[in-house]
């Protein structure tokens, strides 16, 4: 794997999590404000925008690399996204989650490295 | 986590709707782009060679309508839960590969299997603690 490689990569983890949690950002203030709320709209394309990066970055490394490749990286979406809810959104994160995540974390990568 | 609706509407079946449209459209996308690998060297790595397959246009549909199940899903399952429980796919599809394409799986694969079934064990118990609350 070059550098580039892993920049695009990084950049594709990066995008889909932020996406994530602008994603859900914007539904919890919809439920309380409805969805004509400006506000509301412009966290959605706040989210959508990393959303169409990491998707066109996805597509780009398929074409270079083998899905049981990426997927690890993918793997490690979870736990970063449960510890970012946590720490952004303020969800709370009981230890039994964590353990949680990090056990479906491992086993998708050990799925695919094998 | 607010009052949630029931039948079609509710959010742990819509959860697994997300689920199978994510399954079908990793596979669209993985055959969309093994078609188009080869078109444009200097742009393959921005990944926007893929639209020349209607693999991939099937697959972005299939996104959008996912992105709209999910979103659905957000409103009122917390992003903790709800996003390492979405990871089922992860099983699914070896599972789904070695039943349908009798793909072999290696021992660590298995491995592998089982610690990912045993952490989404571990995240649907506060996840039914959440529903019993409701």
């Amino acid at each position: 794997m070059t550098l580039w490689s892993l920049v695009l990569i990084l950049v594709w983890l990066v995008t889909f999590v932020a996406g994530q949690l602008f994603f859900k950002r914007a539904m919890e203030l919809s439920s309380v404000a409805g969805f004509r709320n400006r506000k509301i709209i412009s966290i959605l394309s706040a989210g959508i925008f990393p959303m169409t990066i990491s998707f066109f970055l996805n597509l780009g490394l398929l074409q270079r690399f083998d899905l049981s490749y990426l997927y690890p990286f993918q793997g490690l979406s979870v736990i970063i996204i449960s510890l970012m809810a946590a720490v952004t959104l303020k969800e709370k994160l009981t230890l039994q989650l964590t353990i949680g995540a990090l056990l479906i974390s491992a086993g998708v990568m050990l799925v695919s490295l094998s | 986590m607010r009052d949630r609706p029931s039948g079609f509407a509710n959010p742990w079946f819509q959860l697994g709707l997300n689920v199978m449209c994510v399954l079908a459209y990793e596979l669209l996308l993985k055959a969309g782009a093994k078609a188009t690998a080869d078109l444009s060297k200097s742009w393959s790595w921005t990944g926007i060679t893929g639209l020349a397959s209607p693999l991939i246009w099937f697959a972005m549909v299939l996104i959008i309508l996912d992105l709209m199940i999910w979103l659905y899903v957000l409103k009122y399952i917390p992003l903790s839960i709800a996003f390492p429980l979405s990871r089922v796919v992860d099983v699914l599809v070896p599972i789904s590969c070695w039943l349908i394409l009798r793909e072999g799986i290696s021992p660590l694969r298995w491995c592998g299997i089982a610690l990912a079934i045993i952490g989404l064990a571990i995240v649907a118990k506060p996840a039914a603690r959440l529903e019993e609350r409701l």
